[in-house]
């Protein structure tokens, strides 16, 4: 069982006993800054770098809405590392996309302390900025999500990732920021590592019972949301079970790249989408055109996609950042999500959830995959 | 490699894997090699077998050259091997020698095929003429075969051969051969020629159950089979395809026994030795048995002793038991009855019960040893030297591959019965030998033909299609091209194209130079056929031509057009080549010429270790002008061999031996020995390390660059206090026993009885958990001194197994004779040792009488085994290589690289290997010397040209081309921050390649837009070629 803590402080004030939090973490010296979402002039809300106490104010970790994925933040901080002491606030699909990068030598764990957070999901940054324009705070939009209400009509429904993730509650976190169980107004810290236990000691925080309600009320979300996944994903499965219906579902795609440039996971220094390997001559696109007597430019969209695929599908975190960044509405989160459960399925491998499990293809074995390679044990 | 002059050449004769293993040495280290073998192909037994023991893999292909591999095929060697150096001439045998070495002449006779395998076509028309059928040898007779016929399955090209003997000379073939490829009147002709060194390697035969007695009162029924006919049962391209039927009925065989033994240890028909294979040949058929046999499978193996005395066989045959269930049951099988249905009933004498069994199973395979005898008299008569009493080949002292006669060596189980790994070790040894001799006499080396490449590289690619229409070979009118020629001048990207009428005749040569020296092309590609033997010979008149190696290729003309052929309506055949060519041709033209680097080749070795493999090592590298440095970390050379060993087995002074090498290094102007010093770091690859030593006691370092590393760490006699060793001066060690008896502080006269007890700590779990293969001859070598001395002295060895290998067994069957006692126990009844007031009281169960002994001996000798040298774990740590679970090296592969280890650069030799005698380290460090002369003489290495690389502005730096690398050849460089290649010790596998997303990694040679291009060629479906 767990240790907690609860932050005090009366109610009604969520940002303040989670900012309080953060602000003891400076003043104690346990980090030197905080990475964690805050509240922007414009009303936005971005991860944002608070090394002095009094940025704290501004931390609205809660906020349902996270434009781009922390993960590759972490790994600018973090892959040449500054040698000091750093907290990061991150959303389980965040995290677990971190802990890939770990592996992949993008990131860095020394010095630097996990802080998850329990994620009820996100808008669409758009959306999000609708909402906050007309005064949604982050307590009303986690009461409300807590008491699993469907979005009214003419309000916007979550990012559809969200609505099909199975973890709300992160892992591999060093501490964890809590509301499942208890609720906007009773903030927990769960002190899981021993890292994270370290800094329980140093705030001198006393420990006590797990919330009464969090764990069941962990797996009701939990098996809802699979129920989702799995709806979700059943009906979008016979939307692309062939070449030719994948190749409608992607047919407005323009090569803009944005969805690789949002995947956590996607971490290649240059993508072999922009080297030469895809800048063909003038009479290529001639032959192709003279061969089929019509041809859709920009080509190699499938490729890319099919691509991208192949490389990331197994680490992919379902965090939905590709269909968020997509330009034209592109539905790729469903079609990432739905190749990445096969491939994870197939390589038993689950992205995030053990740093020593190795990745699929960075480690050889001589008897896998006998019905594929031929070649039995 | 171009023709000369005079070179200097060796004769190797047999063509089985320590053959092939020698001439492959040779060739690499720049001689001429004719690899002459009796048979009509290749690869003898082991061409047979598809799993090896310990890794049930075949892995045969790991014995070609990885450094300069574009010399070599680079194949699976059970399908053809070919090497830039060697002449292979298969069928063919030794009639006479005669000579000196640097001059012997030897006269082959090359047996007639009958089939011309140049010309034969590979269409198998004329087997399915032959009238005639024979059993088919490489199935043990287990299926039939023509006699026109195949004698490898697998072989690639297809090489026919006539069985004369078969024959009939009906003629059928003739009629129905396309190209006159048969000649039943051919005859066996006569070939001289002059060799500097002859290597023997003509192997063994196995015991054959049908032709003598041993085997009788097995051989009852047709599902009573050899270990080797069980082996073709087993394999994928054997007769079952691979599952397990009785040969009787053709049912599934669930119960399968095997008998060991059979044709060896039994002196009453002179074959007094231990086939040395059979005990891990038996556990491995038996594990794979359960493998392909599925559930429900029983196996049960009766043995006399199960001698698993070599590196790693004891967890072997554990694993066996353990998981696999494999039973093992130590006795001598009376007999194998056959009832009505079948079923093989064994007969045994159960020596745990102390009764007769009857157990039945559905298979018996009898475990039919190597059988060495008539090999060994017709070679010494060839050479006229001498016959041991053995009737072994007579060597020199302590050598097992240098033969009495100068400049001839022997390697595999000509020596007297080896497994693969010694096999592959003799044939590197006796190769080293061979080139020891040929440098010695000045034998000039093969020089590489410098040719002047065109630099293509800024050029526009122009592709010319060379092909061959196959007149008068083949096809004897040809093949019409011209239609495939006029659709070619059309096509987009073929610049020119020129047909002629065979390529393959020497006659056309003049034709294509002209062709070549006359093309704007910069690049070409033939249409020809087979292109495993042509495919080489066509680049290699474009490489003397000046073309780039990459920007040449070849295809399957014939293969395609052969469907035309056969149906004369078909012209499909035409498009099929013309896309064929369209594919071809994309590829080419975005090909990029590769060039190859040349990589200075630092003349020293730096040799870790200062016994008796060290030692020898050393004076082997600086015979040859290598110069050595010797790091000891003690005070003195010689080693274990130096201090604890004083004579063999077979009566050989070990410790003048030692004396004499350590005179030798002393002398040596070429060794510089680093006493008191032990290796700190090293970087570097082969060819150019940089280690820093230092002294033992700290302080000072010192920096040495050398080319190459051999580790001969050594061991030492391992520790025990089991026993009441330590407690009384009568319970001794073999070696301090062997120490204090030499020099007289042991007086035999006072010695009643002597207990000598083996396996201590040894093959048990938490302590040495291997066997330590030299105890129990060592064991014999001190009871026999003792006898001499005393021969009243009553000696008994309590042991587990007795691994009396090989011809050790005469030793063991000499000791029984003598009346020296051996009592065998199991872990489970291990003696005790009482200490009393005078002497050392013995109790154990005797096995045959199954009753409790009490013994007061003289002295009690613990064969303790050998320890590996605890500096091991901080060498490889400094040299990046590997331990096994005991703590010795582990080899790159323990069968066919089994003097290198997983770095390149870096081999070992002696106890640092893992435990063996003295003769068997001595010759490891041979092979290891030669290993690593074959990379030092060259001065230079020229990397291949197809190597992978590293595109460092795309490199992410996530390290997954490092992990996923099986050779080694990548590393992270923490300080420049980059990935490093090592292209010598790269091999294109391209596992790199494929664990990189974006080609920062990239194998040479075939790169990601000729991907494209290609499968846009072959794409024809409009629908998907339209959306990529």
């Amino acid at each position: 069982m767990g240790e907690f803590s609860r932050l005090s402080e009366g109610k009604g004030n969520l940002n303040k006993k989670v900012g309080r939090f953060f602000k003891s973490l400076l003043e104690k010296k346990v980090v030197d800054a905080i990475l964690v979402p805050a509240r922007q002039p414009e009303k936005g809300v971005m991860p944002t770098l608070i090394s002095e106490p009094v940025g704290c104010d501004a931390a609205d970790p809660f906020a349902p809405v996270a434009p781009l994925s922390s993960a590759k933040l972490v790994s600018s901080l973090t892959s040449t590392p500054s040698g000091r002491p750093l907290a990061v606030v991150m959303r389980s699909c965040e995290l677990r996309a971190l802990i890939e990068l770990v592996k992949l030598h993008q990131a860095n764990l020394d010095g630097l302390i996990l802080i998850g957070m329990d994620c009820l999901g996100r808008f669409e940054n758009k959306d999000f900025l609708k909402l906050a324009r007309n005064g949604a705070t982050t307590t009303q939009f986690l009461e409300s999500a807590l008491a699993n209400k469907e979005a009214s009509e003419g309000e916007p429904a979550l990012a559809p990732a969200c609505g099909m993730c199975e973890f709300p509650v992160p892992q591999n976190a060093d501490i964890n920021l809590c509301v499942i169980g208890s609720g906007p107004e009773e903030v927990y810290l769960e002190w899981i590592s021993e890292k994270g236990r370290e800094v329980r000691e140093k705030l001198g925080m006393k420990t006590e019972e797990e919330p009464a309600k969090r764990q069941k009320a962990v797996e009701e979300i939990v098996s809802r949301r699979v129920e989702t996944r799995d709806a979700v994903l059943a009906e979008f499965d016979e939307k692309i079970d062939e070449v030719g219906k994948l190749e409608e579902h992607l047919a407005g795609c323009v090569n803009c790249y944005n969805c690789r440039v949002a995947c956590p996971v996607c971490y290649c220094k240059e993508c072999v989408f922009v080297t030469d390997t895809f800048r063909h001559p003038g009479d290529k696109y001639m032959n192709w055109a003279d061969k089929h007597g019509f041809f859709k430019i920009p080509s190699d969209t499938l490729m890319f996609h099919m691509t991208r695929m192949l490389h990331m599908s197994a680490l992919c975190v379902g965090c939905g950042q590709c269909s968020s960044a997509c330009p034209n509405g592109i539905e790729l989160a469903p079609l990432f999500r739905s190749m990445a459960m096969r491939t994870q399925a197939r390589f038993e491998y689950e992205p995030g959830r053990d740093l020593e499990e190795p990745q699929p293809l960075s480690v050889f074995f001589e008897d896998e995959f006998a019905e594929v390679t031929g070649q039995a044990g | 490699m171009a023709d000369q002059e005079r070179v200097g050449t060796v004769l190797v004769v047999g063509a089985g894997i320590a053959g092939i293993k020698a001439a492959l040495e040779l060739a690499e280290t720049g001689y001429k090699v004719i690899l002459a073998e009796s048979s009509p192909h290749i690869g003898g037994i082991l061409a047979k077998l598809d799993h090896q023991f310990p890794t049930n893999h075949c892995g045969m292909c790991r014995m070609l050259p990885m450094v300069g591999r574009e010399y070599a095929s680079q194949h699976c060697m059970r399908k053809s091997l070919y090497h830039d150096n060697i002449e292979i001439m298969p069928f063919t045998e030794v009639k006479s020698i005669k000579g000196s070495a640097g001059e012997y002449q030897v006269e082959l006779l090359k047996r007639a095929r009958h089939v011309n395998p140049d010309i034969c076509n590979g269409f198998g028309e004329c087997v399915e003429a032959c009238p005639v059928t024979a059993p088919d040898e490489f199935n043990h007779g287990l299926t039939d075969r023509k006699a026109i016929y195949q004698p490898v399955p697998h072989n690639v090209p297809q090489m026919l051969v006539v069985d004369v003997d078969a024959c009939d000379k009906c003629g059928e073939c003739l009629k129905v051969c396309p190209t006159d490829a048969i000649d039943l009147e051919a005859r066996d002709e006569i070939e001289l020629v002059e060799v500097d060194a002859i290597i023997m390697a003509s192997g063994v035969s196995l015991y054959d159950p049908g032709t003598q007695d041993d085997a009788k009162p097995y051989t009852v029924s047709e599902d009573v089979v050899t270990s080797l006919a069980f082996e073709r049962i087993l394999s994928g391209s054997g007769t079952y395809d691979g599952e397990i039927h009785r040969p009787s009925d053709g049912r599934p065989a669930k119960r399968i026994a095997w008998i060991q033994c059979v044709g060896s240890r039994n002196r009453r028909h002179g074959r007094d030795y231990c086939s040395s294979i059979c005990c891990m040949f038996a556990l491995k058929e038996a594990v794979l048995a359960h493998e392909e046999g599925g559930p429900g499978m029983e196996t049960t193996i009766f043995y006399m002793d199960m001698r698993t005395f070599g590196k790693d066989f004891y967890r072997y045959r554990e694993m066996a038991e353990k998981e696999y269930g494999v039973k093992l049951v130590r006795c001598r099988a009376q007999e194998v009855l056959k009832d009505p249905d079948g079923t093989l009933t064994i007969r045994y004498y159960d020596n745990r019960a102390g009764e007769f069994k009857r157990d039945e199973f559905d298979m018996v395979v009898l475990s039919t040893g190597q059988a060495p005898f008539e090999d060994h008299k017709k070679i010494s008569e060839l050479l006229d030297t001498e016959v041991t009493d053995s009737s072994l080949l007579k060597n020199e002292d302590f050598s097992k591959v240098k033969l009495v006669k100068e400049g001839v060596y022997i390697c595999g189980s000509l020596m007297g019965l080896t497994d693969i790994s010694e096999a592959i070790t003799s044939g590197i040894a006796a190769s080293g030998e061979a080139s020891k001799l040929l440098r010695r006499i000045n034998a000039p080396r093969i020089m590489e033909k410098e040719v002047e490449e065109k630099d293509v590289d800024r050029e526009q690619p122009r592709v010319a299609a060379i092909l061959c229409r196959c007149k008068d070979e083949k096809i004897p009118e040809g093949l019409d091209l011209e239609p495939l020629g006029a659709k070619l001048k059309g096509l987009h990207g073929v610049d020119e194209v020129h047909i002629l009428d065979s390529l393959c005749r020497e006659e056309q040569r003049e034709e294509l130079e002209e062709i070549l020296r006359k093309t704007k092309c910069n690049r070409l590609l033939f249409g020809a056929c087979l292109p495993y033997v042509y495919k080489r010979k066509l680049k290699h008149i474009a490489l003397d031509a000046g073309f780039n190696y990459s920007l040449v290729e070849v295809f399957n003309l014939l293969d395609i057009a052969r469907n035309g052929l056969s149906d004369p309506d078909d012209k499909g055949w035409i498009g099929k080549i013309v896309e064929e060519i369209q594919v071809n041709k994309e590829k080419l033209r975005l090909a990029r010429a590769l060039h190859r680097n040349i990589v200075p080749i630092n003349q020293s070795a730096l040799v870790v270790g200062g016994g008796v493999a060290g030692m020898k090592a050393a004076l082997s590298l600086a015979e040859r002008g290598v110069f050595v440095h010797l790091i000891e970390k003690s005070r003195r050379l010689g080693g274990h061999a130096g201090t604890e060993l004083q004579y063999t087995v077979d009566n050989l002074n070990t410790s003048g031996m030692v004396e004499s090498l350590i005179n030798e290094v002393q002398d040596s102007d070429g060794i510089e020995v680093h006493f008191n010093h032990e290796v700190a770091r090293s970087d570097g690859a082969l060819g150019c390390f940089v280690s820093t030593i230092r002294n033992v006691g700290g302080g000072e370092t010192k920096e040495i660059e050398h080319g190459a590393v051999i580790l001969a760490t050594g061991g030492r006699e391992g520790k025990t206090d089991e026993y009441s060793h330590g407690k009384s001066d009568r319970v001794l060690t073999q070696s301090e026993f062997e120490k204090k008896f030499s020099s007289g502080e042991i007086d035999a006269g006072g010695l009643e009885n002597v207990v000598m007890i083996q396996c201590v700590g040894s093959r048990e779990r938490g302590q040495r958990e291997y066997c330590s293969r030299v105890c129990c001859a060592g064991a014999l070598k001190n009871a026999f001194k003792i006898r001499e001395k005393n021969p009243e002295t009553r000696v008994f060895i309590l042991n587990r197994d007795m691994m009396t290998y090989g011809y050790f067994e005469q030793y063991y069957t000499k000791a029984r004779g003598e009346g020296i006692i051996f009592v065998n126990y199991e872990l489970d009844s291990k003696p005790e040792v009482e200490l009393g007031a005078d002497k050392p009281v013995v109790r154990f169960t005797d096995h045959v009488l199954r009753l409790p002994m009490e013994i007061a001996a003289d002295r009690v000798i613990l064969a303790t085994g050998i320890e590996p040298s605890e500096s091991n774990a901080s060498l490889a740590r400094v040299f990046d290589v590997e331990l096994n679970a005991d703590g010795f090296f582990v080899e790159a592969d323990s069968k066919w690289r089994p003097v290198e280890s997983n770095r390149l650069g870096v081999f070992m030799a002696g106890l640092a290997h893992s435990p063996r005698t003295v003769n068997e380290a001595i010759m490891q460090a041979e092979a290891a010397a030669q290993k690593a002369y074959e990379y030092l003489s060259r001065g230079e290495i020229h990397t291949p040209r197809v190597v992978s690389v590293v595109h460092d502005s795309l490199c992410s730096r996530c390290r997954r081309c490092v992990e996923v690398c099986p050779y080694n050849a990548r590393s992270f460089d923490e300080v420049k921050n980059q990935i490093m290649v090592d292209p010598e010790a790269c091999q294109a596998c391209g596992m790199c390649a494929v664990s990189c997303p974006n080609n920062a990694a990239e194998v040479l040679g075939w790169n990601e837009k000729q991907t494209m291009a290609v499968i846009d060629a072959k794409l024809r479906d409009e629908s998907v070629g339209a959306v990529l």
